[in-house]
């Protein structure tokens, strides 16, 4: 041990003191030459000097020898040396090197980026201590009700019992997502997202402010002074980073409430909200069982696992649909880990669009050996000869493996810059789409994946001219010259099983590619139920404080309606609670007429909330009945409208007009069938089996808030700036959330296929440009290869078609291999991809037949101009050209 | 070749400087004078090759076995003197006795009753 950290000592000084050393090196050796001479001059050599050199040998050579022994590892000297010769190699071509930085540099840049969106998305832990003890614990339902629902929101009551009765949870905390309207310091009423929350949330996720305090135990308890925390981000933008603020009174949906914190933008859980308000308990909610409205949040005790967790809330449900049987019959719980939630389908997205960069990667230095290749093997005869000299064959592979993996971490810095300067823009396109998007960044992690991919493509862009060069065969390159014969035919075909794996990769990007985009044509050609062209869309929340009396709120909306009905370019204006798409109540229904059956095994139906004119506001058919109308109100008999499906499910061999039901929540209100609407996609595009569906007026109930719908005859964005001074005339305080087009929210229901199409769309394009090159280039070195021989065809008469043909025929062979493995990878790689698509088979022929088509008509394109050159060989010329 | 030189032995790395070593016990030298050295006290059997020598010596000097200062010679020249360290003196104990174990063995070899 201390001879090795002597001797690391001695080796550091010789580094530092080379040029000394050089010089000692020097003088020694001179002092042994002259030694030797004098020796010999005394026995009688007629030339002394020269036969002291030549006893000595090649003073060069034992130099160098001793040099080596100064490094500070054993061959890190020759590494040097190997690297220098590399730098020397790249400096000589400037313009290859330029190509080479180019391809690799945007293919290292392109996965650094996506890299950094798994890294922040899937691999990062969540920003929290012990993160991985977080876990959702979601109510499961009962099939028969919601067939195929598997996390459904929790009820207070349930939960309490789940809080009391545990041994497996440091700590549960029950809170809801929800939206909050700040007003006063004379500016803009702003929509903030919040979050209600029970006391314990913050002591749940381990955060504490950065200034201020957390929410005390017992803080959500009925009759406590109104309390909220607020965000690093509303505090800088709103408040101006006063930290004052603390203490100080601020309106939050009319009412003052004092903040008693500030928390850190790390903590963005729930997503996006920006203010926390204690959720409180009254005895109205700790009693409420059957109406599943919120969130649970729990950290398991330390060394817990989630499968231990979840047989004990299997345990408690069990005991719970004893205990609870009306409310609780067949409701179970599901418990899991935090992150898994959170991310959710996004990883598959993500995982697949990582491994298409992969591929991407893959091309780009298959393409690099490619050029790599004819470069190198214009250096053949310089090789030979210093293969012949002794150099050893480990020697020559890692002097070409040193200049291809420089190639590659310069191409890496460049891709690391290319992907910093990108990053806002990425995370701004980003946008909704993925969760934790706000946490996308270049961190070490990143840094390291980038090293690693640059360190990879360098090498394996290196090792097929390297394994190449060293082929035996290279001996009798020496005698030969450089031949076009054997050797040429040997090298065509590693060039072209180079570009068959280019264009089977490329094939598979462009067959995944394809299927996205078959897969969202599909979607976008489904019938949603509604007419998405043409309809504005708003949310108005109401605060309780100003609007107390349900009498208030009709009044402000009719006043609202009546304001925007009046807006050139507006057809019809209407409203429902929550439109398609966007979620919403499911409730049980019971139908009069039918055999009572308890809460757990009834029907339900999602149920609506609409102000007439809503069908046509959207074009809903009306099928049977009639629709809603103003003489509909509080007083009048209750009415609804079914959609078809629902009609089928509940009526099968009745007309549902007259027939009379009652929404279980509301059991004392019996309400008439009056229509029966046109199905809608409640629950997305991609659900092919429609959602039961019942409507009932807005003023036969309790509401809040509410989404105008709006149909225009103009562009409907268009309208926007009116119908905000419109709600403005009526509440200046009152904001408008989600202003959004219809067809905006149709496509956000497929945002993040979308996201994975237009992503996959441009890697494969990119893909495609790179197998194109790939054939481009290897054409044009067989070309050049072939000058004579084409030469000679030419003087014997071939014609210029018959040249065309040959160069086409030569690169289209490798390209249909690519087709044929490729579409062989594109079958067995489907079922990745399964999860995305939707009304196309992963296998689909056509897909798989349209890529084929496109990339031998690629192929024949990248062959066209090689061809060319060759119908533009002189046989005269070319026959003079000895090899 | 030069005339005058003989078949060079064949020194194995570790034998020359098992050999360098062995020179340097009896003082400092300089590396023509440990080429001389070895030449004599062999018998002139030996003959050391320089293009081995010099390699070998800077190896010992990066290990710490030797230490080197540049000194005048006998003949009035600037010359780099090699003397041994304490672990060079150690090295050469072990290697020493390693070597007379193994030509031992070797030379029980060759003469057991053929």
């Amino acid at each position: 041990m201390t001879e090795w950290w002597s001797s690391l000592r001695l080796r550091l000084r010789a580094l530092l003191t080379r040029g000394r050393r050089e010089q000692d090196l020097h003088d020694e050796v001179a002092f042994h030459l002259a030694m030797r001479e004098a020796q010999a001059r005394e026995s009688g050599h007629v030339d002394a000097a020269s036969h002291a050199r030549r006893r000595f040998g090649s003073v060069a050579k034992i130099e160098d020898n001793v040099r080596d022994t100064w490094a500070l590892a054993p061959r890190i000297g020759q590494l040097f040396q190997d690297v220098r010769y590399g730098t020397r190699m790249i400096r000589r071509s400037p313009g290859f090197a330029a190509l080479v930085v180019l391809i690799l540099g945007l293919g290292i840049g392109v996965n650094t980026v996506m890299f950094s969106l798994v890294n922040a998305v899937v691999v990062r832990a969540l920003p929290f201590p012990e993160a991985d003890r977080l876990v959702h614990v979601w109510h499961v339902p009962p099939p028969v009700q919601f067939p195929g629902a598997t996390r459904f929101s929790v009820s207070p009551a349930n939960y309490l019992d789940w809080d009391a009765q545990n041994q497996v949870f440091e700590r549960m905390s029950l809170y809801a997502p929800r939206g909050a309207t700040l007003t006063g310091a004379a500016q803009e009423a702003a929509a903030v997202p919040a979050a209600l929350v029970s006391a314990a949330f913050f002591n749940v996720l381990s955060v504490t402010p950065l200034y201020g305090r957390a929410f005390e135990p017992g803080e959500d308890a009925p009759g406590k002074p109104d309390v909220v925390i607020v965000s690093e981000s509303l505090w800088q933008t709103r408040f101006g980073g006063d930290r004052g603020l603390i203490g100080r009174s601020i309106m939050i949906d009319s009412r003052p409430h004092t903040v008693i914190g500030i928390l850190p933008d790390s903590v963005t859980f729930p997503a996006r909200a920006r203010i926390w308000l204690p959720l409180v308990m009254t005895n109205d909610l700790r009693a409420t069982r059957g109406i599943h409205d919120f969130q649970v949040v729990a950290r398991l005790k330390p060394g817990v696992a989630v499968t231990q967790a979840q047989a004990e809330m299997d345990a408690i449900s069990k005991r719970l649909e004893r205990e609870y049987p009306v409310d609780n019959a067949g409701w179970g719980a599901l418990v899991l880990p935090l992150q898994d939630d959170i991310v959710g389908d996004a990883r598959t997205a993500l995982l697949v669009l990582l491994g298409a960069v992969a591929f991407v990667m893959l091309i780009a230095s298959a393409n690099l050996a490619n050029l790599l290749l004819a470069k190198t093997l214009g250096r053949s005869k310089e090789i030979a000869v210093r293969t012949a000299l002794g150099a050893s064959r480990r020697r020559v592979v890692q002097q070409i493996l040193c200049e291809t993996i420089l190639l590659g971490l310069i191409s890496g810095a460049a891709g690391f810059l290319l992907a910093r300067g990108s990053l806002t823009a990425v995370v701004a396109y980003v946008g909704d789409t993925l969760p934790r998007a706000s946490e996308i960044d270049l961190d070490a992690r990143v840094l390291l994946f980038t090293l690693g991919i640059s360190l990879a493509s360098g090498i394996i862009a290196g090792l097929a001219p390297a394994w190449r060069l060293t082929r035996p065969s290279i001996q009798s390159t020496l005698n030969q010259g450089l031949t076009r014969t054997a050797t040429g035919s040997r090298d065509r075909r590693l060039r072209s099983a180079l570009v068959v794996s280019e264009v089977a990769l490329a094939l598979v990007l462009l067959a995944g590619a394809g299927l996205l985009i078959r897969t969202i044509g599909t979607l976008r050609g489904v019938d949603p139920g509604f007419d998405q062209r043409n309809v504005l869309t708003a949310i108005l929340a109401l605060p309780q404080v100003k609007y107390p009396e349900q009498g208030n709120r009709t009044r402000f909306a009719d006043q609202v309606l009546a304001r925007i009905r009046a807006i050139p370019g507006v057809e019809t204006v209407s409203a429902i609670d929550s439109p398609p798409m966007t979620g919403g109540s499911t409730q049980p229904v019971a139908i009069e007429g039918q055999p009572a059956r308890q809460m757990s095994e009834q029907p339900t139906a999602a149920v609506r909330r609409i102000m007439p004119g809503y069908l046509r506001a959207t074009r809903i058919r009306l099928l049977a009945g009639r629709d809603f109308s103003d003489a509909d109100t509080a007083t009048s008999p209750a009415v609804v409208l079914v959609s078809e499906s629902m009609a089928k499910q509940f009526w099968p061999n009745d007309n549902p007009v007259g027939k009379r039901l009652t929404l279980t929540f509301r059991p004392n209100v019996v309400r008439e069938v009056v229509g029966v609407v046109g199905d809608v996609k409640m629950r997305g595009l991609d659900v092919a089996e429609p959602v039961a569906t019942l409507y009932t007026p807005f003023a036969q109930s309790q509401w809040g808030f509410f989404t105008l719908v709006i149909r225009t005859t103009v562009p409907p964005m268009s309208v926007a700036p009116a119908l905000t001074s419109a709600v403005h005339e009526i509440d200046a305080e009152l904001p408008l959330l989600r202003v959004l087009t219809m067809e905006d929210f149709v496509s956000a229901s497929f945002a993040q296929r979308r996201f994975a199409m237009e992503l996959l769309g441009a890697f494969a394009g990119f893909a495609l440009l790179l197998a194109a090159i790939g054939i481009y280039s290897v054409l044009s070195w067989t070309v050049r290869q072939r000058v004579r021989e084409i030469g000679i065809r030419r003087a014997l008469g071939a014609t210029v078609p018959d040249v065309i043909r040959m160069v086409v025929s030569e690169g289209l062979k490798p390209t249909i291999w690519g087709v044929v493995f490729g579409v062989v990878s594109a079958l067995a790689l489907g079922r990745l991809i399964s999860a995305m698509v939707f009304g196309v088979s992963p296998h689909d022929a056509a897909t798989l037949t349209a890529v084929a088509v496109i990339l031998t008509v690629v192929g024949i394109t990248a062959s066209l101009v090689p061809a060319y050159r060759a119908t533009r060989i002189d046989p005269a010329v070319a026959l003079r050209d000895e090899p | 070749m030069g005339e005058d030189a003989a078949t060079p032995a064949d020194l194995l790395q570790g034998t020359l400087e098992l050999l360098v070593l062995r020179t340097l016990a009896s003082g400092e030298k300089h590396g023509y004078e440990i080429a001389e050295w070895i030449h004599i006290a062999s018998a002139e059997a030996l003959s050391v090759e320089e293009g081995a020598l010099y390699p070998a010596l800077h190896r010992l000097e990066m290990r710490g076995l030797l230490s080197a200062e540049w000194d005048v010679s006998a003949n009035n020249r600037r010359a780099k003197y090699y003397r041994l360290t304490p672990s060079g003196r150690k090295r050469l104990k072990e290697a020493r006795d390693a070597w007379r174990r193994t030509s031992v063995a070797i030379n029980r070899v060759l003469e057991a009753g053929a």
